[in-house]
């Protein structure tokens, strides 16, 4: 308890720390505060015509189907197709009826639907009386708002990782690791103390990010809560095995970036194309996975998934740390 | 000169040691890998496709585009499996859509897509003006987005890590007794620095964008690259002069990566865009870098500031390495 006291006092005095884990927490309040971000989904369209070339009943027939963008040259309307970035359909009147004009490097939905348009314009009388049912979207990830939250959420539960591993590798280099070895600390005490702190600003700065983004029932507190423990304590760990092998500043460094790129990026590319069969069981092996799975499901209302998430990390803490404790015991026996 | 390139050979030693040049190969090949192996098949996106239950045989006209099911149960299966799809029921004898919500003009042109496949007609293809095929422009968008990462991590984190090591060791105020130009010190790191990002955008462009089409890119990429890697280094070095430990540089720095590069990266690849992005110092480096991967002119103004900021970062490095030598005696 007194060698926990001594590790809170020297972040105390780290103010830059102190600082780092309040970020996410910063980011939250910004997003709560800017209101919603307006991310409109690809597979909108976006037209570009030229001034005083369309008929006004030409327009706003387009208009039905996105937006509509007026350039004065055809100079001005060729960047505006060409730019990397945005997609722009040009639409020029051709006799009766309509061509489209575009850049050739768009994915297949926008050459697929550009050779369309002139069909649709054609045919404009004779669809019109046809009867559309709209159904309700099941489960939709409600925005990219939830997930720009989630990650922040995920960013601050994994502050603990960069955290702990960064105080092990400075303390290997300072010189610290040896005065460890012979101080009258227990091996089991050293682990104690060094996952304790990442994990418990990790959990600080990820419940506070959380109560300011969500608003949630008793219940759901719960899983958060239980996700975020879970998440935290994992994260910590990770700090531990990256502080552990990493023998240098730069090959830590390294480590960390790999590691923080697979926490990142794994969860979010599941979140966003639907992986399944195999594929989807290896993304579980990330532990930052089940954690945005489980933040997600837990926000849109979803008890049975957020279940199963704390479960799967649940099994992921104690894996990693008979994992770890298995290799330090390997270690000390060897020395 | 002599001295110079004793500075040179030291610093490059202490990068290798430092696995500095492992490090830059590993992430190499792993970029690679993603680019070639990953990235190029997630980026593929279809038209909406379209389900036709049609049990009478109503329809005489349909297109190959269309999918047939045989039950309205199936139809609605199909529809829930691909939420972006469209459904058509012509079991009452007309044709009824049904399909799930998006936004109301996505809605009514699925709809309208769908009828248009029952009525045959011959597609017109679109007029095409630009000079990359979608694959090309994936390759180009995702290279230069890796460069980017790449140059603001390892130029900036690897300076300071050099630096860190020598103020450890107490090269600062070794330095400061030796019979050598003090700007040579701060000159021989950009200038290693600069040589292996250089490398680094080499093997990088002609790897992943193919080689015919990397080396018409290379010089214009090659110059973005210095512009970046320079300011990258630089700002590096006037970090590590001024934080007290390369931990706190690094937690800084990781903060910098996720939440700094983050906008700048939506608003230069999607349609997302904010009204603030132009503040952002970073958004033009980017914008620079991406145009010359699109071949698009660069404005005079943005070298003109760049050349400012740099020579200005320079400036600012010196006195900080002065202040610095002074402070160790």
């Amino acid at each position: 308890m007194k060698g926990l006291k001594y590790q809170l006092k020297s972040i105390y005095r780290d103010k830059f720390c102190l600082m780092t884990f309040l970020l996410p927490i910063l980011v939250a309040v910004t997003l709560n505060f800017t209101g919603s971000i307006d991310l409109s989904p690809q597979g909108e369209f976006h037209f570009g015509i030229l001034e005083n070339d369309l008929s006004p009943q030409v327009l706003s027939w387009l208009k039905q189907y996105g937006s509509v963008e007026h350039f004065e040259t055809m100079e001005e309307l060729t960047a505006a197709i060409n730019e990397p970035s945005t997609v722009v359909i040009g639409v020029k009147a051709d006799g009766q009826s309509i061509r489209t004009i575009i850049s050739g490097d768009e994915l297949d939905i926008f050459r697929q639907a550009a050779s369309n348009f002139p069909i649709l314009y054609e045919q404009r009388e004779a669809v019109r009386r046809t009867e559309i049912q709209v159904m309700k979207q099941p489960d939709v990830l409600a925005g990219f708002q939830d997930m720009f939250i989630a990650i922040t959420l995920i960013v601050a539960m994994f502050m603990g990782c960069t955290f702990n591993a960064m105080n092990m590798i400075s303390e290997k280099e300072d010189g610290v690791a040896f005065v460890n070895e012979i101080l009258p600390m227990t091996p089991s005490q050293y682990i104690v103390q060094k996952i304790a702190v990442g994990f418990l600003c990790g959990c600080l700065s990820s419940v506070i990010t959380a109560c300011i983004c969500y608003r949630l029932s008793w219940q759901s507190a719960g899983g958060m809560l239980a996700l975020i423990v879970l998440s935290s304590f994992v994260a910590a760990l990770f700090g531990l095995f990256i502080g552990r092998f990493s023998n240098g500043l730069m090959a830590g460094v390294g480590y960390i970036k790999i590691v923080m790129l697979l926490f990142i990026a794994v969860p979010i590319a599941c979140a966003l194309i639907d992986v399944s069969g195999p594929p989807a069981l290896l993304c579980y092996l990330v532990p930052s996975r089940p954690a945005l799975e489980g933040i997600m499901a837990l926000s849109s209302g979803n008890a049975g998934t957020a279940l199963k998430d704390v479960g799967i990390l649940t099994i992921h803490c104690a894996a990693w740390f008979v994992l770890y404790i298995w290799i330090s015991a390997r270690k000390r026996r060897q020395v | 000169m002599k001295g110079f390139y004793s500075l040179l050979k030291k610093d490059i030693r202490l990068m290798a040691a430092g696995k500095f040049f492992v490090m830059s190969l590993i992430f190499l090949i792993l970029y690679t890998l993603y680019v070639n192996f990953g990235y190029v098949r997630f980026m593929n996106m279809q038209i909406y496709s379209v389900y036709l239950y049609d049990p009478a045989g109503t329809q005489k006209t349909v297109s190959p585009l269309i999918h047939s099911v045989s039950s309205r149960k199936e139809l609605d299966a199909a529809l829930l499996r691909d939420t972006s799809s469209v459904g058509m029921d012509a079991s009452t004898g007309e044709v009824k859509i049904v399909l799930y919500d998006a936004t109301e003009q996505t809605n009514l042109h699925r709809a309208d897509y769908a009828l248009s496949l029952l009525r045959s007609s011959a597609s017109r293809s679109p007029e095409i003006i630009g000079t990359n095929t979608p694959e090309q422009k994936a390759r180009k968008e995702i290279t230069c987005e890796l460069l980017f990462f790449e140059l603001t991590a390892v130029g900036f984190l690897g300076i300071a890590a050099v630096l860190f090591k020598e103020k450890g060791m107490g090269v600062i105020r070794v330095h400061a007794i030796l019979p050598v130009q003090k700007k040579l010190f701060l000159l021989s790191k950009l200038v290693v620095f600069l040589l292996s990002d250089l490398c680094f955008a080499v093997l990088l462009t002609l790897l992943n964008t193919g080689f015919s089409d990397g080396v018409v890119l290379l010089p214009a990429v090659l110059l973005q690259t210095a512009v970046l890697s320079l300011i990258m280094a630089l700002a590096g070095l006037l970090c590590a002069l001024l934080l007290k430990g390369f931990r706190q540089f690094t937690l800084a720095y990781l903060v910098i990566a996720v939440f700094a590069a983050t906008p700048v990266f939506l608003s230069a690849n999607t349609p997302v865009k904010f009204d603030w992005i132009n503040l952002h110092p970073f958004y033009h480096i980017y914008m620079g870098l991406k145009n010359a991967y699109f071949e698009t002119t660069v404005s005079p103004a943005y070298y003109i500031s760049s050349a400012c900021a740099i020579a200005l970062l320079f400036f600012v490095v010196q006195l900080a390495f002065h202040r610095e030598m002074e402070k160790e005696g």
